[in-house]
This record gives structure tokens, C-alpha cells and sequence, in this order.
């Protein structure tokens, strides 16, 4: 039986992050107030982020394309996963 | 050869063109899984000769969760999903408005629906690896009008056209996405043809000759096989017939 209730917490959600800028060659997060431009962390690193948060918590994240778009600093990553993977 | 090495899920692989394909991506050295609805013998022959670089579910393309698992399985058994083709279909042989609605909605199911929850899955697996190959079986008919096939041709024209978003949507991951569109060949679901209607295909085509599952493997096996650097393509395999 699955648990449906795994969360992750903002440290965890960074881990997850560098460890995809590390699979491309790039440098990790310095600061969670930079922009994703600026962390040089692509949309495809978003999604890839999603896709292993996924296997961590066991469940898929369903989010549209627009939600996506209000992102722009490194904080709003963490935050919007942050709220993703809060239990239900 | 051009594809060797790889783990290769091939969709409806238990007879016509997906069979030959997964006969001679196995014969490369390459691991093969593949589904169908049912099993047939060349399933248990392929399973004799190859052992575990052979994987056959009994399974529908419309069915998510099955879907979702195969592909799991296929991950876990294989260590990894290198290349995708997306071939498992159903054809048509009526005109529009001769088709029942459960038909119409039959074959969107099987060749809309079916690829495109594969190819979501499959993408998860390859983004996380990254990268990866996807063809698909697209069709002449996809991009041509033939009566009859009216369904079947707007749901090739869909493969075509989610390739092309698709190749721009993962790319950047190193996920290289292009269909083969081959013309009519010998297989059970272009046996509706009569011979008169071959014959009338045969003499419009400029080689003269109908594509056969070898002309189409060659090239599937380079469209695959990451050499080639090619990105939302539709290569037509069909002796120049749409020219
Ligand atoms: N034959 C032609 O002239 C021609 C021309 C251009 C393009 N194509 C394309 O080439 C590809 C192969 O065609 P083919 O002629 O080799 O077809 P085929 O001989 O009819 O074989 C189709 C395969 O797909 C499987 N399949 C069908 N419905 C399925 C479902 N709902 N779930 C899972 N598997 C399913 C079949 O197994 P089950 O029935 O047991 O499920 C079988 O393994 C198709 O994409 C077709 O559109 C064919």
C-alpha cells in the first residue's frame, strides 16, 4: 500500500533542485531570492524537478502551464512545491 | 544496423509491421518490450529465442493504468527506456458516414489516445534518464486524402502534429521525437485492399513497388538509433506516391 501522504519540505525541495542543475554541468542555488533566469533554472528543470519529486512522494503533481508562469524567483519554486506536496 | 544496445518498447509488436520490427531490434542486440491486446505464438517464439532482452504484456493501449505500469516494468527489467515507437493502431475501411459513432470513437482511443498516454509515460522516464528516441508509425494518410479512411487519417495527422509540440516541448532534454509515415504494405490491416486497388497503388507510385517491413525498419532503425540529429520529422517511406 502506497503512502498517499509523503510531503517534502523546503530543504529537501532545493536538494532536488541542484541535484538537476548538477546533472546539466550548472552551478547550485546560491540564494533563494535570485531569479530562475538568474539561477540559470530552465522550464525543462522545473518539469524534471517535478518528475522526482513525483517518485519521492509517490503520487503525480497535476499543475497547469499558467501557474508555472507566475514563477519567477527561485523562492516561488520552492513555494509552489512547497504547496504542491502538502498533504491533502 | 544502426541501433544496437538499446531498450526499445515497440507498441502492438505481436504481428504485422510491430512484429518485424521487434524480430530485428532483438536480432541487433537490442532488448525489446512490447504489448498487445493478444498473445499470438511469434510472442512465446521471440521469448524462447531472446529470454529477458524480450518483454510481451498482454495489454490495451487505452487502458492508463496498464499503461503506466507496463512502462514501469519495462523500466525496472530493463534498467531503461532508450527509444519509444509508437505503432500500435487500428485502420478503417468505410466512409464517414457509414461509421457508427462507437467505431469512430474506437480508433481515436486506440490511435490517439493510446500513443499519446504512452509517449507521456515513456517521456517521465526518459526526462529522468535524460533523453531518449520516439518514432511514430504515422501514415501517408496522415497527410494525403484517401476515401474511406477518414478517422484513421485525422488521427495519423494528430501523431504528426503532436511529434512536431511534442519535439519542441522536450528537445532541450535530449529527447528526439519524429514519425515515419510509411505508404500501403502487406499486413492484416491493409488486407481490406483488393487487387485491382494495389495494382492502381503500385502504378502511381514512382518505384513501382509497395514499402515492405524491411524498407521501414531501416528506417525506424535510423530515426532511433541518436545518430542522426533529427528533430519533428515526418519521413515518408512510401516509394515517392505522395510526391
Ligand atoms: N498496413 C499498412 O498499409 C499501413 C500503412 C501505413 C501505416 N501503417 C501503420 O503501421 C502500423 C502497423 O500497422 P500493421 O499494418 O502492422 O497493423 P496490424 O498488422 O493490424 O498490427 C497492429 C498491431 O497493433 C496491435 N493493436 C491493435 N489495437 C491495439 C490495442 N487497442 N491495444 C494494444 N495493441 C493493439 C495489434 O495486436 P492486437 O490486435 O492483439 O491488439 C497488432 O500487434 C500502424 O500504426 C499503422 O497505422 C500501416
Amino acid at each position: 500500500m502506497k503512502d498517499r501522504h509523503k510531503t517534502m519540505d523546503r530543504v529537501a525541495i532545493l536538494a532536488v533542485m541542484n541535484s538537476v542543475l548538477a546533472k546539466r554541468g550548472r552551478a547550485a542555488i546560491s540564494d533563494e531570492a535570485q531569479t530562475t533566469r538568474a539561477a540559470n533554472f530552465r522550464s525543462l528543470d522545473f518539469s524534471e524537478t517535478a518528475l522526482r519529486i513525483e517518485m519521492q512522494i509517490d503520487r503525480e503533481l497535476a499543475f497547469d502551464a499558467a501557474s508555472m508562469r507566475r514563477i519567477a524567483t527561485v523562492k516561488d519554486v520552492i513555494d509552489f512545491f512547497e504547496t504542491a506536496t502538502r498533504a491533502p | 544496423m544502426h541501433t544496437t544496445n538499446q531498450s526499445i518498447i515497440v507498441s502492438g509488436g505481436s504481428r504485422g509491421l510491430g512484429l518485424h520490427l521487434g524480430q530485428q531490434f532483438l536480432a541487433a542486440g537490442n532488448r525489446v518490450a512490447t504489448f498487445a491486446r493478444s498473445r499470438t505464438p511469434a510472442m512465446d517464439d521471440l521469448a524462447a529465442q531472446y529470454g529477458d532482452a524480450f518483454h510481451f504484456a498482454a495489454l490495451d493501449a487505452v487502458d492508463a493504468v496498464g499503461v503506466g505500469k507496463f512502462v514501469a516494468d519495462v523500466a525496472r527489467k530493463f534498467g531503461a527506456i532508450d527509444s519509444l515507437v509508437n505503432n500500435a493502431a487500428i485502420g478503417q475501411d468505410q466512409l464517414l458516414m457509414h461509421t457508427d459513432p462507437a467505431t469512430i470513437q474506437n480508433i481515436v482511443n486506440v490511435n490517439v489516445i493510446g500513443p499519446t498516454i504512452l509517449s507521456r509515460a515513456v517521456i517521465k522516464r526518459m526526462i529522468l534518464q535524460g533523453g531518449g528516441n520516439i518514432c511514430n508509425i504515422s501514415s501517408i494518410c496522415g497527410s494525403r486524402g484517401y476515401a474511406g479512411l477518414s478517422v484513421y487519417a485525422g488521427s495519423k495527422g494528430y501523431l504528426d502534429a503532436m511529434m512536431r509540440a511534442l519535439a519542441r516541448e522536450v528537445g532541450e532534454a535530449g529527447i528526439f521525437v519524429n514519425s515515419v509515415a510509411p505508404g500501403f504494405f502487406e499486413s492484416e490491416m491493409s488486407s481490406v485492399l483488393l487487387p485491382e486497388q494495389l495494382a492502381t497503388i503500385r502504378r502511381r507510385t514512382p518505384s513501382g513497388q509497395l514499402s515492405n517491413d524491411a524498407n521501414i525498419f531501416n528506417v525506424v532503425d535510423l530515426v532511433i538509433s541518436g545518430t542522426t540529429n533529427m528533430q519533428g520529422q515526418v519521413v515518408y517511406v512510401d516509394g515517392g506516391i505522395t510526391i
